[in-house]
């Protein structure tokens, strides 16, 4: 494009075509005489361009930052989180069924390497010795059946509610603002929990292979989060691109391993069975067996944990959404509940007894692959890297929810903005955030982290699920029975299994049940922070507002005479004739001298000199406004603040203390308006003192006689 | 876009705006001209002047006009993944300055909108611009003629104006 003669600009233009629109004068000769023509650069349409609609559009150089250091950070942004994308590529950043598979059911397959492992450490702990163990499979299996109500219900809401929000959306259309506020709120604490438990996870797993890193223990799983924290926030389709690999190599594995272990046990016979009840000899009751079962059940269910992800995120698909959403939900529960299941029948085929050195994970792959083989140490690597990347389903579920109640006014807005990367870049950074905090304070020790968890996520369960009874019950679609009928069961046991999880996890359990209510308050604080402030806010459409009725008058404190003070007060000329300035002092001296340079160089313009024998400057210049000076009637005082533009980093701390100081004292004073007016050096907007008025300091100096007469009728003092 | 009979594929196309209603006629033309032969697409926009004017006067509200329709042309080529520069330009003749610029491009093709018009007793309007081009452009030329529905449809509103 023949523009080259303004490469390199890095200012924008005035937005005035005349100047923007210089044609170049040399006209280009044509084929015949006589026909010439002229080029006309159009500069402007590098930083804007009209839309069909008549708006401009800001374009990419339009976004460039204009200051040295703001272009070195906008470079290092881009090396880091990759270019900016424009929200019209927003379709292209979502994400295909295989890509949201290995995103969102990160955290659910993961579950499948430990849940096995919880269910035999429950049943070992009922006293009845390896006996117990035979209850792993028919556990596990009812484990497998509730994921298949779970994920049954979940992809009616897919359906339902294809904006996202999952739980939320459900109980807000049916249940009302509490019960959606505390579904929320259960699973943004378990989303937090997730990354702090796998990350922690993870971190213990490397420090086991590597005993040396032991030290480094915490600092390797902030590290990782941190990670896992800038790879989201390059965008959710380069997060999956990142880290589907892994999903898959360890669904592949696993599932080869299943494979080859059912072939050992079922033909080769190459299984050993744990002892029956009889075996023991031990009198079992048959509601303690049913005490245990629910135990195990409960320790199990947290395999459940990360189904729910996918209703949040539904917008992050392809289209359709809803259906490709409600498909890989699918696909997630079969893979889940065959992985599951099926670890949990070789580890019982097996007769694996878990143990403080091996895994049951480990005990499993090294009865199928043979110990020291290299699938056996393949597939242990997986599983730890997809357990690492189970907290990668929470930075996709997170910042979504997160979004959605911000677009509900239920969290700070910033939420619901879109990063550089279409990514939400608040939510990501603070999930991050608090699970750093979170494993800090726990020394990442999953142990003490793990009784928190899958108790915010069996709640949320139970809210969504009731919430689609009532769904049911209100749109009353054909064949509404039977899903009535699977939410009414699913919200049932859900309910019961969110009991037992916390009965069995007391009392660490309950601090999610005490955190639960306080996120609640702040959320219904934060909205009614928003409707106040809408309130005050909205404007009386019926009404046409006129022209402004009242005056204004302004004042300066000034702090010397300079350059960037006589450009304040040229540029309080312009607004008002009613123009004062005010010095505050300590030095009455200095003052007197201040006053005879004043009435030199600005003899227009009074200069009240205040003593202030306390040393204080800011309260002085507060009740003058308010004793000396009260905004009269029908008028605005507005007070403009020389500001120097600071240059590098350190002319913050150097200079503008007092005007900071200043304005943030008469914000929300009434009928007062604070202006700041920058000068500085090479800067934009230092033309205003250049083309002053004001008379040379070696002319007709002294202020006349008039100037001093005006100033004691205003005044009356002198200081 | 079929580049029969020629056979010869389009490396460099002009296009000819003049921010009336077949301006996305010839861009939706152009970029699928530049699918098939992955040709470059210039947007070409000629603010004619008269000769109360210098060439090079600055005439805002013609340029205001033109930088609208470069800007949509723009935008509808981005859309359509089609790299496009556009050229604004100020010349006495339209035509003449349409097929320098296309020789100064060395383009291998001129595609034009014509809009369907009819002078006073029935005979259809070719105007001047087209004729000329056709006359003297070295290169291919496609003319898009707008649909006589969309014309009637134009006529209708304008009435109601």
């Amino acid at each position: 494009m023949p523009m080259t003669s303004n490469e390199g600009e890095q200012r924008p233009p005035p937005s005035s075509e005349k100047t923007t629109q210089t044609p170049k004068p040399a006209g280009l000769a044509g084929q015949k005489p006589g026909n010439r023509r002229v080029r006309v650069e159009r500069t402007r349409s590098e930083y804007f361009r009209y839309t069909p609609s008549g708006a401009l559009e800001a374009r990419p150089k339009a976004h460039e930052e204009l200051g040295t250091t703001g272009r070195i950070t906008q470079a290092a942004r881009r090396v880091l989180f990759g270019r900016p994308l424009a929200s019209a590529e927003e379709i292209g950043e979502r994400l295909s069924k295989k890509k949201a598979l290995a995103i969102f059911s990160s955290d659910a397959i993961s579950s499948s390497a430990y849940a096995t492992e919880e269910i035999l450490r429950a049943l070992l702990l009922g006293g009845i010795g390896l006996a117990a163990l035979n209850l792993a499979l028919p556990v596990s299996i009812s484990i497998a059946l509730l994921l298949g109500v779970v994920a049954i219900s979940y992809r009616q809401v897919v359906v339902a509610y294809p904006n996202g929000g999952g739980s939320y959306s459900v109980s807000k259309a049916n249940l009302g603002r509490l019960a959606s506020l505390i579904a929320a709120s259960a699973l943004l604490i378990d989303y937090v929990l997730t990354v702090a438990v796998s990350i922690s996870s993870a971190s213990e797993q490397i420090v086991s292979a590597v005993p040396a890193l032991g030290p480094w223990q915490v600092g390797i799983a902030v590290a990782v989060v941190v990670l896992i924290t800038l790879a989201n926030l390059r965008g959710v389709r380069e997060a999956g691109n990142i880290f589907a690999i892994p999903t898959y190599l360890f669904v592949g594995t696993a599932l080869l391993m299943i494979g080859l272990g059912a072939w050992q046990i079922l033909v080769q016979g190459d299984g050993s069975a744990y002892p029956t009840l009889k075996d023991n000899a031990v009198d079992f009751a048959g509601l303690a067996m049913v005490l245990l079962a629910m135990r195990a059940f409960a320790s199990g269910a947290v395999a459940l944990t990360g189904t729910e992800a996918i209703a949040t995120g539904v917008p992050s698909f392809q289209p359709p959404e809803s259906r490709n959403a409600a498909t890989t939900l699918a696909v997630m529960a079969v893979l889940l509940g065959t992985l599951f299941v099926g670890i949990t029948f070789l580890a019982s085929g097996f007769g694996v007894v878990p143990n403080e050195v091996d895994t049951v994970l480990s005990q499993v792959a090294g009865h199928v692959f043979g110990l020291d083989s290299i699938g056996f140490y393949l597939f242990l690597t997986f599983a730890a890297v997809i357990l690492m990347l189970a907290a990668n389903t929470s930075f996709s579920a997170f910042p979504r929810l997160a979004a959605v109640l911000a677009a509900d006014n239920f969290m700070p807005r910033r939420f619901a903005y879109r990063g550089d990367r279409l990514a939400f870049t608040a939510g990501i950074v603070v999930l991050g955030a608090l699970a750093i905090i979170l494993i800090v304070i726990f020394g990442g020790d999953t142990h003490a982290l793990i009784p928190l968890y899958a108790v915010g996520v069996f709640i949320d369960f139970t809210i969504s699920q009731t919430g689609m009874i009532r769904h049911w019950l209100r749109e009353r679609p054909p064949g509404y029975r039977r899903r009535l009928t699977v939410n009414a069961v699913g919200a049932v046991i859900t309910f019961l299994v969110a009991v037992d999880v916390t009965v069995v996890k007391a009392p660490s359990s309950l601090l999610v049940l005490l955190l639960i209510p306080v996120l609640v308050g702040v959320m219904r604080f934060i909205h009614h922070e928003y409707d106040t402030a809408a309130e005050e806010l909205e404007v009386d459409r019926s009404r046409v507002y006129g022209p402004p009725t009242k005056k204004s008058r302004v004042i300066i404190p000034v702090p010397a005479l300079s350059r960037a003070v006589i450009r304040t007060v040229q540029f309080g000329r312009t607004i008002s004739d009613d123009v004062q300035a005010v010095h505050i002092t300590v030095d009455a001296e200095a003052a007197e001298q201040l006053r005879a340079d004043w009435e030199h160089v600005l003899p227009d313009v009074p200069l009240v000199v205040i003593e202030t024998p306390y040393r204080s400057l800011v309260l002085p210049f507060l009740h003058y406004l308010d004793v000396m000076a009260p905004t009269p009637e029908n008028t605005i005082t507005v007070v403009v603040l020389p500001e120097y533009v600071p240059r590098h980093w350190w002319d913050n701390i150097l200079h503008n203390q007092k005007a900071k100081r200043i304005r943030g004292a008469l914000i929300g004073r009434p009928n007062t308006v604070v202006a700041d007016v920058p000068y500085g050096a090479d800067r934009v907007g230092n033309e205003l003192d250049q083309k002053s008025d004001v008379p040379p300091a070696n002319g007709q100096a002294a202020p006349t006689d008039q100037h001093k007469e005006e100033h004691k009728r205003r005044f009356g003092w002198r200081r | 876009m079929p580049t029969e009979p020629s056979g010869e594929p389009v490396r460099r196309a002009v296009l000819s705006l003049n921010g009336g209603p077949t301006d996305a006629l010839v861009v939706e033309c152009g970029c699928k001209l530049a699918r098939a032969d992955k040709s470059e697409l210039v947007a070409v926009y000629v603010v004619e002047v008269d000769w109360s004017h210098d060439l090079d006067d600055e005439l805002e509200e013609q340029r205001e006009v033109a930088s609208r329709a470069l800007d949509l042309a723009e935008g509808m080529a981005e859309r359509a993944d089609v790299p496009l520069s556009s050229q604004l330009l100020q010349a006495r003749d339209v035509g003449a300055a349409l097929v320098d610029e296309a020789v100064a491009l060395e383009a291998d093709a001129i595609v034009m909108g014509l809009p369907y018009k009819v002078r006073f007793g029935g005979d259809f309007a070719l105007g001047e611009t087209v004729p000329y081009v056709f006359k003297n452009a070295p290169c291919r030329v496609f003319v898009v003629r707008e649909p006589v529905a969309s014309s009637a449809a134009r006529e209708e509103h304008m009435k109601g104006i």
